[in-house]
């Protein structure tokens, strides 16, 4: 079967967002690399960056928005610059998941960002915006706090995320201080609906979970764990999130915690962002230590390719197979991050 | 007469009727179902308040040409004074006001004040003469679209109820003719629960005569199968030959859902017809079904949800999206109860809508494993369905990608391999799926490197007079990532064979970038690069049995050996739709320039005379 370029692109805009998709995309990139053909090498991986960054392949998103930037760089004047700086944003927001690249990078990546933003014209909202997000996935929280401060004082653009995403991320910077109160405060507008968008209030109802067990109801966050997982069950892009829920569930519903673990655990299997995984295998470890404790002898359903890999399939195995998993992601993080964030996390998650 | 009083409108009324025509509404023709619409409220309205009342509408056409009006007459609660101001003066009024009126729920389809307006797209002058159900005087309410109306009290006491009367206005003659009118009444109303008539040149008929009871409720449409299809074919325009009946729990939405007769596209916006209490509301509404569902087009009654202002969608709340849910599963329950007991049928629906049909099976394993057997795949055998592969009863492999697919197909067809190509859309997650739940299968998973498994290993002797060559060969291709097998195999034709797994491909795309990126992004990708290990090495097998590499093997050809390689190499790369590094290029050019000068230096030893 012979495909030209025009062929499998518009079979790709024919398909619904995901693999498939991007195996007819990367495939167009590869007939245009033969063909050297630049613009619609820079087409069809716009689409993929589009594409993966949202469905579990950053990897992917990553390499094709590093070919189409230095042929941006190359060639100014041939390509639009929006869409490209947008992608940007995409990408600096996931660097720091990625525990190979150093820190002293993704401070320059950010910083690049920046500068790249000023001079198309727009202000530092974004980019302070940015150093908000990545200092928190970077487990520096105070310096998380100065950003915050820093991107809410400057003017909105078009450059900006759309302002549930903005509040989406000021939910989880408290959350994830423990701050519970604040989260749930900061939280009204998307709960009452009054902002949302593609994945708000998907991820933000993870976030409020422990807050309302915490300070609400188990009736309230239940509701709250309904909602939320209605949005996200079998969403490869929300396996971080999946993995909130669970942790929810290993506290209140031991049963209905491992539906999700079975339901979601292939598709961890080959997800390109360690930290989504990190997440996923955290609290999968916390679950399976609480069934294994109750003195449960059930097998849970594991995916082929998974069996293949590991033979003994006690529960206690499985627990400490995860448990190991996260906390060496942790300390990979932790070393090059250089601090204890994740590592303090992780252990006092297998300790709950 | 009574006396007369003239009020003005808040908004400016032209401009109002224009957002209404090109922005609100898709066409001038809803005028219709905004009539039927408040209709229909006026009459739930009274029966409310009087369960024993039976409520009727009545359209009438008099005239022709330019001098043609239309009356639209119901026999509902009709309208107090109060009611004229409070409806029909105050845009965005409703009789139940929220802060967002369109999302509060109410108990009426219409918003009375709006509804009307829609009017003023095919007359220039509306005419309400009412009388409420709960007394007072017979009203007259007439307004222009300049913005101003008036309002009168009857001398005389009309029947309860409502009468608008609209002039055609000029250009509009089509809304008005009989044919038409009567074909929109029948759309927009045919399942309202009173009769709807229509009066038209000296004849009357009812519009809604025959009431299809399986409509609603929609299990009994099974057993009236071509009254349902002959019923939907009419409304929506398409000739069907098979449906499913759709019911949520609660019993509150409900209807039947229609297989497209022909093939559609993925991303193909599917518009439902739409019933609110009886009501045509919406004939573009597309999210009403899951996704997936876009090989059926349904007709659906519902009482539960809320249109957005132009009827064409409903909020995205919480109860759509559970009756969303609700009905996917009506529908999925439905093809696999098709698939145990006609599964004949069932194959029809597949083989016309393969693709939603593989989008819903990889989403959900239980209907995966209904209709996998009717599943058809590219294989070595030809294109079969899975149940034909299945009834080989030989060990069934397939790949995960068409690249794969492509590399192998051509040897494993020689060793007499069943493979199938797993790389088109789906197929890899569903053949997954199905090794997964169906362990008896033996399918399996191969990786370009499991087909060299069948290849004949060299006898000791082989090995040890190649040695030299296989080291030269293998260091060769050692700065390409690539590990070189001497191997006999079929077909003897093909002299080489390149596997690729997908860390190699993956590998080999970050080299890519990292060759035309920014500095930054650049050691960035080389830090990811990193990471991949021994898996990301490609190999290149060569095939002893060919006599071509039988001859580059064998001792004597040590000087082209390299060159040689190289050459294999990057054509193996260029067979595979592999675009080549900057390096790669480098090789491939020299290689050329290099045989041609070989070639003319062996001539030139033949005593330079050319053939």
């Amino acid at each position: 079967m012979n495909y030209d370029f025009e062929t499998l692109m518009d079979e790709a805009y024919d398909l619904p967002d995901g693999l498939a998709k991007l195996e007819v995309l990367e495939a167009a990139a590869r007939y245009a690399d033969a063909e050297g053909d630049i613009e619609q090498g820079f087409e069809a991986r716009k689409e993929i960056v589009h594409t993966a960054i949202f469905h579990g392949y950053p990897l992917k998103a990553l390499i094709a928005f590093s070919w189409q930037l230095g042929q941006y760089d190359r060639n100014p004047e041939q390509f639009g610059s929006f869409d490209l700086m947008w992608s940007y944003k995409w990408i600096v927001g996931q660097v720091a998941h990625f525990p190979e690249i150093p820190l002293h990078k993704i401070e320059e990546l950010v910083d690049d960002l920046g500068k790249r933003y000023k001079e198309h014209g727009y202000n530092e909202r974004t980019y302070f915006y940015y150093r908000f997000r990545v200092a928190m996935d970077l487990g520096k929280m105070a310096e998380a706090q100065t950003y915050l401060e820093l991107f809410q004082k400057a003017e909105r653009d078009y450059m900006s995320d759309c302002d549930a995403c903005e509040q989406n991320q000021i939910v989880q910077f408290y959350s994830q201080l423990g701050e519970h109160e604040k989260a749930l405060e900061a939280a009204q507008p998307i709960l009452s609906g009054a902002m949302s968008c593609a994945e708000v209030p998907h991820i933000t109802l993870s976030y409020l979970l422990l807050p309302m067990l915490e300070l609400q109801s188990e009736q309230d966050a239940r509701k709250t764990h309904n909602r939320g997982y209605r949005l996200i069950k079998g969403k490869r892009d929300f396996i971080e999130t999946v993995g909130r829920h669970m942790s929810f569930l290993a506290r209140t519903d031991v049963k209905k915690g491992i539906e999700l673990f079975e339901h979601h655990l292939a598709m961890t299997l080959d997800h390109e962002d360690p930290f989504h995984k990190l997440v996923f295998h955290l609290y999968s470890a916390q679950l399976l230590q609480k069934l294994a404790a109750n003195g449960s002898k059930y097998r849970p359903r594991l995916p082929m390719s998974f069996l293949v890999s590991n033979e003994e399939m006690s529960l206690a195995h499985l627990a400490d197979h995860f448990a190991q998993l996260a906390l060496s992601a942790a300390q990979q993080y932790d070393t090059r991050n250089g601090n204890s964030y994740y590592m303090e996390w992780a252990e006092e998650a297998l300790r709950a | 007469m009574s006396e007369q009083q003239e009020y003005r409108f808040q908004v400016n009324l032209s401009g109002m009727i224009n957002i209404l025509s090109n922005h609100l509404y898709s066409s001038p023709k809803v005028f219709l179902r905004e009539l039927l619409q408040n209709a229909t409220d006026a009459i739930t309205a009274r029966s409310s308040v009087d369960p024993s009342y039976k409520g009727k509408v009545s359209v009438e056409i008099a005239g022709s040409g330019e001098q043609v009006t239309m009356t639209v007459e119901d026999t509902g609660i009709g309208l107090t004074e109060e009611d004229i101001h409070q409806f029909l003066a105050m845009i965005g009024h409703s009789s139940k006001v929220g802060k967002d009126f369109l999302a509060t729920e109410t108990s009426f389809i219409g918003r009375f004040g709006i509804g009307l307006l829609s009017c003023f797209m095919v007359s220039d002058e509306i005419v309400v003469l009412t009388q409420s159900a709960k007394g007072g005087p017979s009203m007259e309410w007439r307004g222009k679209p300049d913005g101003t109306y008036t309002i009168r009290k009857l001398d005389t006491q009309l029947a309860i109820g409502t009468k608008v009367y609209l002039r055609c206005k000029a250009d509009c003659a089509d809304y008005f003719e009989p044919a038409a009118v009567e074909e929109l009444l029948f759309y927009y109303g045919a399942l309202l629960p009173y009769p709807v008539t229509l009066v038209a040149g000296g004849q009357q008929k009812t519009i809604n005569a025959t009431q299809p009871v399986w409509f609603a409720e929609p299990e009994l449409a099974r057993g009236k199968r071509r009254e349902v299809l002959d019923f939907g074919t009419r409304l929506l325009a398409e000739p069907f030959e098979d449906f499913i009946p759709l019911r949520t729990a609660n019993g509150r939405t409900g209807g039947i859902a229609y297989i497209l007769p022909h093939s559609v596209n993925l991303n193909t916006r599917r518009s439902h017809k739409v019933y609110l209490k009886q009501m045509l509301v919406s004939d573009k509404a597309e999210n009403i079904l899951p996704e997936w569902a876009f090989f059926v087009k349904c007709l659906i009654w519902t009482d539960e949800l809320q249109p957005t202002a132009s009827r064409e969608h409903f909020y995205e709340d919480d109860r759509l999206q559970s009756v969303r849910d609700e009905l996917g599963e009506a529908i999925r329950d439905e093809l696999v109860r098709i698939g145990n007991h006609e599964p004949e049928r069932l194959q029809r629906i597949i083989s016309l809508h393969a693709l939603p049909m593989k989008a819903l099976a990889a989403e959900d394993a239980a209907f995966l494993n209904t209709i996998y057997k009717w599943l058809s795949f590219e294989s070595t055998y030809g294109e079969q369905t899975l149940g034909e592969l299945i009834d080989e009863k030989k060990k069934i492999y397939y790949t995960a990608t068409v690249d794969e697919y492509r590399q192998i197909t051509h040897v494993a067809a020689a060793q007499s391999l069943l493979v199938l190509n797993g790389g088109y859309i789906y197929n890899h997650q569903l053949l997954e799926g199905i090794a997964y739940m169906n362990p008896e299968l033996e399918l399996e998973r191969l990786m370009p490197e499991d087909v060299s498994l069948s290849f004949t290993d060299l006898t000791m002797e082989e090995k040890n007079d190649h040695y030299d060559a296989i080291r030269l060969a293998d260091i060769t291709l050692q700065r390409f990532r690539c590990q070189i097998q001497l191997k006999r195999f079929k077909p003897a034709e093909l002299p080489a064979l390149y596997t690729l797994s997908k860390e190699s491909s993956a590998l080999r795309s970050l080299e890519k970038a990292k060759e035309s990126s920014t500095d930054l992004l650049a050691s960035v990708l080389g830090n990811l690069g990193g990471s991949f290990g021994e898996s990301a090495y490609s190999t290149l097998y060569f095939n002893l049995d060919n006599p071509l590499i039988d001859r580059l093997f064998s001792s004597g050809s040590k000087d082209m050996l390299p060159a040689a390689v190289e050459m294999l190499y990057t054509n193996a790369l260029m067979m595979g739709h592999y675009p080549l590094s900057r390096q790669e290029l480098a090789v491939l050019n020299q290689g050329i320039v290099r045989f041609i000068d070989w070639g003319l230096s062996a001539n030139a030893g033949n005593g330079g005379a050319s053939k």
